[in-house]
């Protein structure tokens, strides 16, 4: 009888019993923390503008974006919004109007880029070969899309966030300090939820919905915003007046922060 | 085999035996109500077919055998292989900016609507607005600006911008010099044409054709002028192949020269029709202001108020037969014997100012047949009236010397300047049908050699005698411009893609005559030119731009202040408004300025009419024909997937035409209806004989036809039409000929003896019937002047008590509505559900205030509804007419896919927003019954039976009563249809919104390895079919999900315009919503406003109407607050937010049953009704409960006794 079972297999039910566990509890864990926006989504970075590949070699050539401390020749948030201070509306300049938040027209670059304009020290030809040529023949600058919300969302409107007094920062972070922007925040139905229950920290005056700098220290004082990271952390209090703007908000009943299914899927 | 996947369906019911009385069907008023042949047999079938969620094969696998499934899976995929697996990196989401040119008015992600007009076939105009999303065309709405539309829209309107974005549409012109397709562009056509119509000036015009398509344009008019002005011996046709030829006729004898009528409805308040569609597809481009106008008087709000009355004398259905209080079933030839014999009762009865013609109508004899008692009351009823207040209209079946008699009887009656006006026709419009196909065959049997069809397709629409085909082939040169594919672009030499009207510069003029312009929402999609371009082409003009051809045609026509300098402005304005000029006041006193006046009308008329010889009445098998306008028209909107499936309005026939007979006419010649095989009900081939002619056809038995009419709807049997038109029905034109085509006579139908001797016709008529219960509910209008204001006249205080509903707790008595549903007849409601609301003090009553947040409990609870808007619909049954504008207003909105013919014959059609169409009479197998029509959506219960069940809370409701349907929460188990009482929810079997229904599909040619018939579209499994053009997919409302398959859908009270309306109202801190801002698709569309929706509790906001009188509170509160708005199914306490309002009509007192009238003082039931057991039909009697089916069905049972009854 020995001959058939070996003494090491009274150990084998428990074993697979351990393994079945461990296997499952790793299962649910690997779930529950990979197959989120959070992990899949936050930090997406692809390169701006999309660009032809023998166009893009040349630029790589010069830097790589992903190295720190290098400027990329691409397009920069951080040049453009941080360093020069541009309102995001200068370009970005429908936001307040419609549900989507335009990108801007090859002419919009060219107000400031047409030959000439700017100092060719600062911004150089060769950068500026994609909105210059994308002017000349009359084509669209392609963009990468980085924030994207599924399908079935079919509502997310701009203009309602902004009016309400929700900054860029919010969802967008540091756009100011990014050079190639990436997605912060997970955009995930309960990271929308979570605020839509608990606005009061997100709110600020109508007037500085784009000051990202004045919103950047308002959250680190409130330590909304954890200095380590980009993204928004814990919700202790709110910023100043954003109590009044959600008393505001909450006067009528038609301006109350949706948390129905139907606000945004149909 | 079938694989029916529902087994609570299968097996646990006994059969049910077919009985004598069907007593489910028996309504409230003790009137029957049923939805077809089929229901009033009350067959076995129809029993098992009715007790399935989805019918037998909703959910089978395609009907095919596990075999051929597992064949064809295969296959597919083999087929499909590795190169369909999606790669696993994030797939790059490109934002295309503008580059240079950014349009000024155009703001990404918000919509822009621009004003058009839409040319309607034969004649007059809509005006529309249309809804751009980034410069390409999604919508189309009516036009509030232009007054045949004033917002709404005709089915065609609607459904045109799909025809934009068909991809079988003509693309690049082609030649065809020697057999063979030539790819050519508009460069090689220009040179082409320049020598070829150079070589034609040079004679003048000589041997040259022009066939044009009858509209009204006068930019079109002006070409037409240029290019005769070039070829002054060119022919010149314009042409349409259902017009009503015998009504320009009729008006030529009448006024000396032929004239368009323009009616006035709304001062009517006696119509008498004669074999005309007013309503819906009404001749001269008019049926939407009928509609309106009819609708006008139809508004019953209180007891006090009155209504029109509508005779219909009429052979086939038409929706406007459907409305009418009294409906006369004759056959063409006998409805003009039927005018006539009107017209001597009117000069009997005294009729003033009939002149010459008393004698006339005298002399002409004949009335077998007719109902003297009818004709009598009706021609009395009209007298009754003061001059000017009543109507008479003859339809295109009738023959010219009719439509004269109806302008003498029309004129002698005081209507001619009041309710029916008169405008001259155009040249363009003036034109016969018969006049042009004749015209045209004879010019090329005599050797024309060149011919430019422009947006006709007579090689299809030719009757078989005038041999126009075959002239055509003759041409040398035939040079055809057309949007779609057709059969006459395949004959031709010259293939040239003709612009949409979504895509080029035109202008048009109603049927008022207002002139409206044609402005391009897109740059032509498929290289195509405008029709004015091409004829500026043909005629060697300089400038080729349509715009600048439209704008030069006003510049000349601007006088005044809009002239010179103020040109600009008046330009711009008029194309801003979609309306460059209204149409002309009609001149006050009728026909002074006739020719001879109106003594001179009379004469000329009593001198047609002696003449006149009355026709034979139809009998033996020489039977009379009809030839019907339907959802496809005369077929040019054929290869428009969304009519083709739409619904007929009254034989709820899909995806096909069917020669329609009485049932007594089918039993007759021997006609049956039901294939012996398998016991379906089937159409039956017939031959249709028509003067040495014949088309092959299946008969369709139909209740309420004529008896010896053939009914044949035009536009189907399309052989070169594109993927969804082509071999569609059959082609009934061949046997279409003579003066009037409309019409035939001496028609002979027999049995087919070679071929298949059945064929399958797919119907929505049963599809989710409701078990007879009040679902319709009608009353008269006496009944309702009686009773309407307090349906409790009579009673004691103790009757009353048990006359009242447990709404929310509280008990409210019923109004008039409810007194004739359930709710009177059965107990308190116990619901399985519990009502939140249930016990609570101030709780909200149906058409009551708005709850107070303290009343409604906790927040966060189900939801309290006390939350400001609480949306809500009510539908008007009085003002129905059943045209379906509604269904493909949704369908256009809410990105709804079609499924096709197989598909709807297994239910899974779907529509939204279903038209259901009900016969109603007291006896079930009256020949003439009368019909009620009821639009049924998703009702949004307060208390909904679907998410009770969802295991997964994918349909959930909102604070603002709102039901949502959650489609990536679905995940298709289907429980919610089954629960829901209203049958409204659809379920997306297969891909449909992104697959052609119809087409091309995977693996075409292993397919016809394995099956027999590879050609028949139809049986190719949904999951094999081609995945959509992308130019289809350019329709789709970006507003809106597509669904997939697997996913349950449903009516979602348009939240996307709701959800738009609020951002809109918060941007500009509005404190609500206003009343109107919010649009339902369904109700935006609907011409006769028997939509509303709106918040329910909006009840003090004051509000000015477009007519400029104050109202207080929103529409749908005030409509929802009259006594004769009730809920469907409403004692299951599902607490439906859209509810129906009782449909009123309004009869003859001298032309109905004793019965009948005893009805109007005893409107709920009292007496009547009930199954025939001792107390059946009494406020508590169990008349609504089916006893037979208690003693089979333990399951019936059990729901009895939850309800606390006892059957």
């Amino acid at each position: 009888m020995s001959t058939i079972f070996p003494k090491w297999f009274n150990k084998l039910p428990p074993l697979i019993l351990a393994g079945v566990l461990g296997g499952g509890s790793a299962a649910v864990a690997g779930v529950w923390y990979y197959a989120t926006p959070k992990f899949w989504r936050v930090g997406y970075m692809p390169s701006q503008p999309f660009l032809t590949s023998d166009y893009e070699d040349v630029l790589y050539r010069e830097a790589n974006p992903r190295v720190p401390g290098v400027t990329y020749p691409g397009f920069s948030h951080q040049i453009h919004a941080g360093k020069l201070g541009m309102d995001c509306r200068y370009c970005h300049s429908h936001v307040e109007e419609s549900p989507e938040a335009n990108i801007p027209s090859a002419s919009t670059c060219m107000g400031c880029h047409a030959e000439g304009h700017v100092d060719e020290k600062f911004a150089r030809p060769a950068h500026l070969r994609f909105v210059r040529d994308a002017w000349a023949n009359d084509e669209s600058i392609q963009w990468r899309r980085v924030h994207k919300l599924p399908d079935y969302v079919r509502n997310f409107p701009h203009n309602v966030h902004i009016n309400a007094g929700v900054s860029c920062f919010s969802c967008h972070g540091n756009i100011m300090e990014q050079e190639v922007v990436h997605q912060v925040e997970p955009l995930s139905m309960s990271w929308c939820l979570d605020c839509h229950r608990n606005p009061e920290p997100h709110l600020v005056p109508r007037d500085k919905v784009t000051d990202l700098y004045w919103v950047r220290n308002q959250f680190r004082s409130t330590k909304l915003l954890n200095t380590a990271s980009s993204g928004l952390g814990g919700l202790d209090s709110g910023t100043p007046g954003g109590a009044a703007l959600l008393n505001g908000l909450r006067e009528h009943d038609l301006h109350l922060l949706p948390e129905n299914c139907g606000a945004c899927h149909y | 085999m079938s694989i029916d996947q529902c087994h609570s369906t299968v097996g646990h019911l006994p059969a049910a035996k077919p009985r004598e009385t069907p007593h489910e069907l028996v309504g409230a008023n003790g009137r029957a109500y049923w939805r077809g042949l089929d229901d009033a047999a009350d067959t076995p079938e129809f029993r098992d077919w009715l007790e399935r969620e989805f019918p037998a094969g909703a959910s089978m696998i395609n009907g095919e055998t596990r075999r051929t499934f597992l064949k064809l899976m295969g296959a597919s995929v083999a087929l499909a292989g590795a190169a369909t697996i999606p790669g696993c990196r994030r797939p790059d989401h490109k934002i295309m900016a503008f580059s240079r040119e950014v349009p000024e008015d155009m703001v990404p992600g918000k919509p822009v609507y621009y004003a058009t007009s839409m040319p309607l076939p034969g004649g007059g105009a809509e005006g529309l607005l249309v809804e751009t999303h980034e410069g390409r065309p999604t919508k189309v709405e009516g036009n509030p600006n232009h007054p045949i539309n004033r917002g709404k829209s005709s089915l065609w309107s609607q459904a045109s911008i799909l025809e934009l974005y068909d991809p079988d549409r003509l693309k690049d012109p082609v030649y065809v010099p020697s057999g063979a397709d030539v790819p050519r562009s508009w460069k090689d056509f220009a040179v082409w044409s320049k020598q070829h119509f150079a070589r034609l000036a040079e004679r003048r015009g000589d041997g040259l054709v022009f066939m044009v398509g009858r509209k009204s344009s006068p930019a079109l008019a002006v070409m037409r002028s240029r290019v005769e002005e070039r070829f002054p011996r060119a022919k010149w046709f314009f042409y349409d192949a259902a017009g009503a030829d015998s009504a320009i006729e009729g008006s030529t004898i009448a006024f000396g020269k032929p004239m368009r009528e323009s009616l006035r409805i709304e001062n009517a308040d006696v119509i008498v029709t004669l074999d005309r569609d007013l309503l819906l597809h009404d001749d001269g481009g008019n049926a939407l202001a009928n509609a309106r106008g009819f609708a006008a008087r139809r508004r019953v709000v209180s007891g006090a108020d009155g209504m029109n009355r509508l005779y219909a004398v009429e052979s086939a259905w038409t929706v406007t037969g459907s409305k009418a209080d009294h409906r006369v079933r004759l056959a063409p030839s006998q409805v003009g014997v039927f005018a006539v014999a009107l017209a001597r009762e009117l000069v009997r009865q005294g009729l003033r100012n009939a002149g010459p013609l008393g004698d006339a109508v005298n002399r002409a004899t004949g009335a077998a047949g007719i109902d003297a008692a009818v004709v009598s009351a009706m021609a009395k009823d009209l007298l009754a009236q003061r001059p000017g207040r009543t109507l008479i209209a003859a339809g295109p079946t009738q023959s010219a010397e009719i439509h004269a008699l109806v302008h003498a009887l029309n004129n002698a009656l005081g209507n001619a300047g009041s309710t029916v006006h008169y405008r001259p026709m155009t040249g363009a419009e003036s034109m016969t049908a018969d006049e042009a196909i004749n015209g045209a065959s004879s010019a090329l049997a005599a050797g024309a050699e060149t011919i430019v069809c422009i947006g006709v397709n007579p090689v299809y629409d030719a009757p078989a005698g005038a041999k126009f085909g075959e002239m055509f082939a003759r041409a040398k040169e035939r040079i055809v411009a057309s949007v779609g594919d057709n059969e006459t672009v395949a004959a031709a030499t010259w293939k040239l893609p003709l612009a949409h009207f979504l895509e080029s510069w035109g202008d048009t003029e109603a049927a008022d005559g207002t002139l409206a312009p044609i402005q391009p929402m897109i740059a032509p999609l498929f290289g195509a030119k405008g029709e004015l371009e091409l004829l500026a082409m043909l005629a060697g003009e300089e400038s080729l731009d349509g715009y600048e051809i439209v704008r030069t045609v006003y510049r000349s026509r601007a006088s005044g202040a809009d002239a010179g300098a103020n040109f600009e402005g008046w330009w711009r304005r008029a194309l801003h408004n979609g309306v460059f000029a209204q149409g002309e006041a009609p001149a006050a006193g009728g026909l002074s300025g006739v020719h001879g006046g109106a003594a001179g009308v009379m004469g000329r008329i009593a001198a047609a009419m002696n003449k006149w010889e009355s026709p034979r009445a139809p009998g033996g098998n020489s039977l009379d024909v009809v030839f019907a306008l339907g959802n496809v028209g005369d077929g040019r909107f054929a290869n428009c997937s969304w009519l083709q499936e739409l619904p007929d309005p009254l034989s709820k026939i899909v995806w096909d035409n069917a020669a329609m007979i009485s049932p007594a006419t089918a039993k007759r010649l021997g006609i049956e209806q039901t294939d012996p095989t398998d016991k379906k009900q089937k159409g039956r081939m017939v031959r249709v004989t028509v003067n040495g002619a014949s088309i092959t056809i299946a008969a369709w038995a139909v209740q309420g036809i004529a008896d010896d009419t053939v009914v044949l709807p035009l536009g189907y049997g399309r052989t070169v039409c594109g993927h969804v038109g082509t071999g569609v029905g059959f082609n009934v034109y061949p046997i279409s000929a003579g003066r009037n085509r409309r019409v035939a006579r001496g028609a002979e139908v027999v049995r087919t003896t070679v071929g298949a001797p059945w064929y399958n016709i797919s119907t929505t008529q049963s599809h989710g019937s409701m078990e007879g219960r009040a679902i319709v509910r009608e009353a008269d209008i006496a009944a309702w002047a009686a009773y309407g204001d307090d349906p409790f006249k009579g009673l004691t205080a103790e009757e009353k008590k048990h006359l009242t509903i447990d709404a929310y707790g509280q008990e409210r008595q019923l109004n008039f509505a409810e007194r004739m549903g359930e709710l009177a007849h059965t107990p308190a409601n116990v619901n399985a559900y519990d009502n939140p609301q249930r016990g609570l003090k101030d709780a909200p009553v149906i058409g009551g205030p708005k709850p107070t947040a303290a009343a409604s409990g906790e927040t966060g609870t189900p939801p309290d509804f006390a939350k400001n808007p609480q949306w809500g619909m009510s539908i008007d049954q009085t003002l129905c007419t059943g045209c379906n504008v509604c269904t493909i207003a949704c369908q256009a909105e809410n990105n709804i896919p079609v499924v096709g013919k197989i598909e709807v014959n297994k239910g899974r059609e779907m529509h939204w927003i279903r038209v259901d169409r009900y016969f109603t009479s007291h006896d079930r197998h009256d020949p003439n019954p009368e019909v009620a029509h009821q639009p049924v959506a998703c009702v949004h219960c307060e208390n909904a039976p679907c998410e009770t069940v969802c295991p997964v809370n994918a349909t959930v409701h909102g604070p603002e009563g709102m039901n949502y349907m959650v489609y990536n929460r679905c995940i298709g188990t289907r429980y919610c249809a089954n629960n829901c009482p209203y049958k409204v929810r659809r379920f997306n079997f297969f891909d449909y919104g992104v697959k052609k229904f119809n087409g091309d599909y995977i693996g075409r040619g292993a397919m016809s390895a394995i099956k027999a018939d590879p050609a028949n579209v139809n049986l190719i499994p949904p999951r094999l079919r081609e995945r959509l053009d992308e130019i289809t997919k350019l329709q789709m409302n970006p507003d809106v999900t597509v669904r997939s398959r697997g996913v349950m859908e449903k009516c979602s009270f348009c939240v996307q315009r709701v959800n738009e309306a609020r951002i809109e109202a918060k941007l500009k801190g509005m404190e609500m919503i206003p009343d109107g801002m919010v649009q339902s698709a369904c109700q935006q569309a609907c011409p006769t406003d028997a939509i509303v929706f709106g918040d329910i509790y909006d009840t003090k906001t004051a509000y000015t109407n477009a007519d400029g009188t104050k109202r207080t509170g929103s529409r749908v509160h005030a409509m929802r607050s009259s006594g004769r708005t009730y809920q469907l199914l409403g004692y299951l306490n599902t607490r439906p937010r859209t509810t129906h309002m009782l449909a009123v009509r309004n009869p003859n007192p001298e032309l109905i049953s004793a019965e009948r009238k005893r009805m109007w003082d005893h409107p709920f039931g009292h007496g009547h009704g009930g199954n025939g057991k001792a107390g059946a039909g009494h406020a508590h009697g169990p008349m609504m409960f089916d006893t037979d089916k208690a003693e089979q069905d333990a399951g019936y049972r059990l729901s009895l006794s939850v309800l606390g009854a006892h059957a």
